[in-house]
Parts: structure tokens; sequence; C-alpha cells
């Protein structure tokens, strides 16, 4: 008996130890919230005006106020959504395309680069026009979001996952 | 035994739910008071005015000809410095100097410089809001988009050489414009209609380059520019641009010239299509001599998949027609050529591009061929 119940420990802790990584990997991934300065009068984009944002193409929100662009770092998993599903760009491309951007004088302000979700939500909030992407799951009460094609984080056919 | 086994296995399957829920639950959570970010990179995020960028592009080239057209064996290209400055939210200014090598360099008294330094670009730009932006300065004139798309970052081009209609120093279209130009861009249900108006020098004594130090006559040059990048069709960009201007040359009557161009440009790299013509047209002023002349290019690149990312091999059609009667055009040759190429990109920033060029300037003489290597980049 004691035999029998060593063995089923063993096999449950084998089990844990296995089902512990899978459950990791496991994790549904998470929606990207597209968080915007409280002074922005914008309540929902399309995609099409999301990618004419995050590529330069539109500089001003309704009542000319300026668009500041807080992009994650590259490898957040929050800028690898943003080029793959709203720009279909590489990093390489997504790169040389502000390069070309700048270089056509097309606009003096690139991007700016945001380390962490609590530099980007620090930012968003202090900065007028800003307009930032951080995962769902780090979007604070109070803070803005923006329908994107009139779909929330969560909603099902949410773009940006 | 019997009784404690599904006791001990229901435990243990509640233990790995909620370490698994446990796992999943940090992420999840929302919370209402995020940790304190760093203040050090936040201020720095914060926008100082004026706030200088500096980049710079460089290429370095190798050729060989069977005709001397341009260089042979190896060659400096233009060292391009790209100034980009927000003067405040609203106004920046944008510059380009190039640093061009010289043939002549050390001949003549005083002996000529190593290299010719030129203000390529030096534009002000008020932004009063995306459908209204004015600025003033020396720009590529845009009529045309090869010119106002790659200006002289030979990096950001796929091919080595520009479309010979567009080459810098080329006289077919004005490449440089001094003036002001009024520019936007408005949503139009999803054409996004862009627009260019400007009024400017135009040409100057040199036909090949612009008015810098003043207008050489009293009627300003005009251009106009519209183009559609629908939402629909994202990569797409079709358009078209008239330009009108007086052109004075010592020695010579005065002629009208009349550009008309158009583009379409698909933008993808998978494929990149680029089509641009343009049609320029000289009346003599109280004359009646009236030629027209036109040019166009195709050109064709696909960046391969997969492993092969890295490479992007490139076709490219040109064709110039001059009206051998055009007084303003005399010694600007015709061309029927073509480029095949391909580009690797060593590195985000570098590229190494290989291409061959078939060029035959008259009809039934001799092409001339060449093989060419470039190393560009952007610093």
């Amino acid at each position: 008996m004691a035999r029998a119940l060593r063995r089923r420990i063993v096999c449950q802790t084998l089990w844990l130890a296995l089902a512990w990584p899978v459950a990791l990997g496991a994790q549904p991934p998470h929606d990207v919230a597209v968080v915007v300065h409280p002074d922005v009068p914008v309540d929902g984009l399309t995609t099409a005006d999301l990618r004419r944002l995050v590529l330069g193409d539109r500089g001003f929100w309704p009542g000319s106020l300026r668009v500041t662009l807080l992009l994650r770092a590259p490898v957040a998993h929050e800028r690898d959504v943003v080029l793959k599903n709203i720009c279909e760009m590489t990093e390489a491309q997504f790169r040389q395309h502000w390069i070309a951007k700048v270089f056509r004088a097309d606009t003096a302000v690139a991007p700016k680069i945001v380390y962490s979700s609590e530099m980007a939500v620090d930012l968003v909030n202090r900065m007028a026009g800003a307009i930032a992407f951080i995962d769902a799951a780090q979007v604070g009460r109070g803070m803005r979001v923006v329908k994107i094609d009139g779909r929330m984080p969560g909603d099902k056919g949410y773009t940006l996952h | 035994m019997t009784d404690r086994s599904p006791t001990l296995f229901i435990v243990s399957v509640a233990l790995v739910s909620l370490l698994c829920l446990g796992s999943a639950q940090p992420a999840v959570a929302q919370p209402a008071h995020p940790a304190p970010p760093d203040e050090q990179a936040t201020r720095e995020a914060q926008p100082e005015y004026p706030s200088l960028h500096l980049s710079g592009f460089a290429d370095i080239n190798f050729a060989a000809q069977n005709r001397n057209e341009g260089a042979r064996g190896f060659s400096e290209g233009q060292f391009t410095l790209h100034l980009v400055s927000a003067l405040s939210p609203r106004v920046a200014f944008f510059g380009e100097l190039t640093f061009s090598p010289r043939s002549d360099a050390g001949t003549g008294s005083p002996p000529a410089t190593g290299f010719n330094a030129e203000v390529e670009r030096a534009i002000i730009r008020f932004d009063q809001s995306d459908q209204l932006k004015v600025s003033f300065g020396r720009y590529h004139t845009p009529i045309n988009w090869w010119n106002t798309a790659f200006h002289h970052g030979q990096w950001l081009q796929t091919t080595i050489s520009r479309p010979e209609m567009t080459q810098f120093g080329g006289r077919f279209i004005p490449v440089h414009f001094v003036g002001a130009l009024a520019e936007g861009v408005f949503p139009s249900g999803g054409w996004n209609i862009n627009y260019q108006a400007g009024v400017g020098n135009g040409r100057g004594n040199v036909i090949s380059r612009a008015g810098d130090a003043g207008d050489n006559n009293d009627v300003p040059a005009f251009l106009l520019n519209v183009s559609t990048k629908p939402d629909r069709a994202f990569g797409l960009q079709v358009g078209g641009s008239v330009y009108a201007d007086r052109i004075t040359t010592a020695g010579r009557p005065d002629f009208n010239e009349r550009i008309v161009a158009a583009h379409a440009v698909w933008q993808h790299e998978d494929p990149e299509i680029i089509a641009e013509i343009a049609d320029v047209r000289h009346k003599q002023v109280g004359g009646s001599l009236s030629t027209s002349n036109l040019a166009y290019y195709v050109q064709a690149a696909y960046r391969l998949p997969a492993s092969a990312h890295l490479w992007k091999p490139y076709y490219r059609f040109e064709h110039i027609d001059i009206n051998t009667n055009d007084v303003v055009f005399a010694g600007v040759p015709s061309l029927d050529g073509s480029t095949i190429g391909v580009r690797f990109d060593i590195s985000t920033y570098a590229a190494i591009k290989t291409e061959g060029r078939f060029r035959r300037r008259v009809e039934n003489q001799p092409r001339t061929n060449g093989w060419f290597l470039q190393i560009a980049f952007t610093f």
C-alpha cells in the first residue's frame, strides 16, 4: 500500500511538473489596447485610421491636436502586434519606413519609444495628444481606451492580439 | 487506500489547476495603480525645442563599362547629411547637405576642391493641420514620385541608379524647386487625397539647376500634384502633376515649359512596382516652335520569401524620347535602357546592390553595357 501511494505521489508530482510549463505556455495572447490621452477627442478608430497614425500619415487629432505616437521598443509583444496586424510590416520595413518618412520631410517627429508598459501608461496620461499600445491586462481604471473598428479589447473580432 | 486515492487525486488536480490559474492570473489582473515609471526615461520622452537630429547616408561604388558613361572603377558616392529639427509642435526645419566627389579635384587655379558641397534641401514648414501645411525653401520638385521619395539617400532606393528622367544634375525634369509649397491630405472616405501646390522660381540660367539666387525672369513657376493612397489598397499610390514655368537661358529665346506627369506605385516589397511617365513641352515665347518630349520607366522588384528575404531582385525599363528640334533640351540624350540587378540587405541599415545596365542612346548604334556594385548605408 505504501508503495502504491508512493507511486501515485511520484506520478502526480511528475504530472504537476509537466503541467506547469504547459500551463504557462498555453496562456492565451492578450489583446493590445489602444489608449489615448484623456483630452484626445476620439472614441473609436478604424484599422485604417490606426495605420495612418502609426505610419505617420496622420499627424493631428480632430481639433488640430498634434498626435504623439508612443511605441514599445522592439521585441515587445505590443510592438509586434502593431507592426504585424496594423502596418503589415516587418521590423526592418517599419524602421526603413520611418527613416524614409523623416528623410522625405513628411514629419519632424518619429515615434517615441517607451520601454515598459508602466512608462507607456505614464506618458499617455501626461502628454497631450498621446496614443499608446498597452497590453489590455495592464490597462488601469480611468484610462482612455478607444474602440478599434467598433470593438474593445476582449470583444470577439478585435484585431489587436 | 481506496478511500484516500480519489481524495489525493482531487487534491492534486485542484493544486495543478490553482497553479495554472495562478500563473495566468497576474497577467490578466487590472492594476488600478501601475508601478511608478522610470522618471528619467519619462523626462527624456518629453518634447524639447529645438530638437536637432542628424542622420546620414553614404555609398561606395564600383563600375565597369564598355563605354565611358560616368565613373569607372571604385568611386565614392554622395556623402549626405540630413538635419531635422522640430522648432515647436507645429514648426519644423528640414535640411539636406551633400558632398559629391569631383573628377577635376586639384586642377585649375585656385585648385578645385575634392568635393562639391551643396544645400540640396532647406525647408521650414508650419503644420496647421493634416489638411494644411505651408513651407518655404528649397525642395526636390514634387512633380515626380521618385524625386521626392528617395532624395539623395541611395540606401533608401532598391536600385543603385535613379531613373535617368529624374537623375540628379539631369535636365529632363527640374529636380529642384525654390519657393513655397502648401500641402495636405483629405481622408475623403478612405481615398486619402494628397495635394501639393507650389509657386517658385523654376529653372535657373542653367536648366538643371533651380533659381537659388532668384528668378531669372518675371514669370514664376507653378506646380500642382494630386495623388491618392486608398485605405482599401494599402501600399498603392496613384497620382498626377502639372508644372508650368518660363525658361530663360542666355543666347536663346524664352520658352514656356509645361510638364504633365503621372505615377502609380505599389509600395509593398512583394512585389514593389513603380511606374512613372512625364511629358515635357516647350513652346517658344512669341514664336511658333513647339516641341514635346516623353519619358517613362517601369520598375518591378520582389523581396524573396522566408530564408531568402534579404534578397530583392529587380528590373527596370526606361525610355526617354527627346525631340531633336527642342532647343531647350539640346544635348539631352534619348534613351532605351534596361537595368537588372539584386539588392542584398546585409543589415537593417546597410545593403549591397549589384546591377547590369544596358543602354542604347541612338537607334541602330551600339549599346553601352555596364556592371555596377554599390554598398549603401545610413548612419
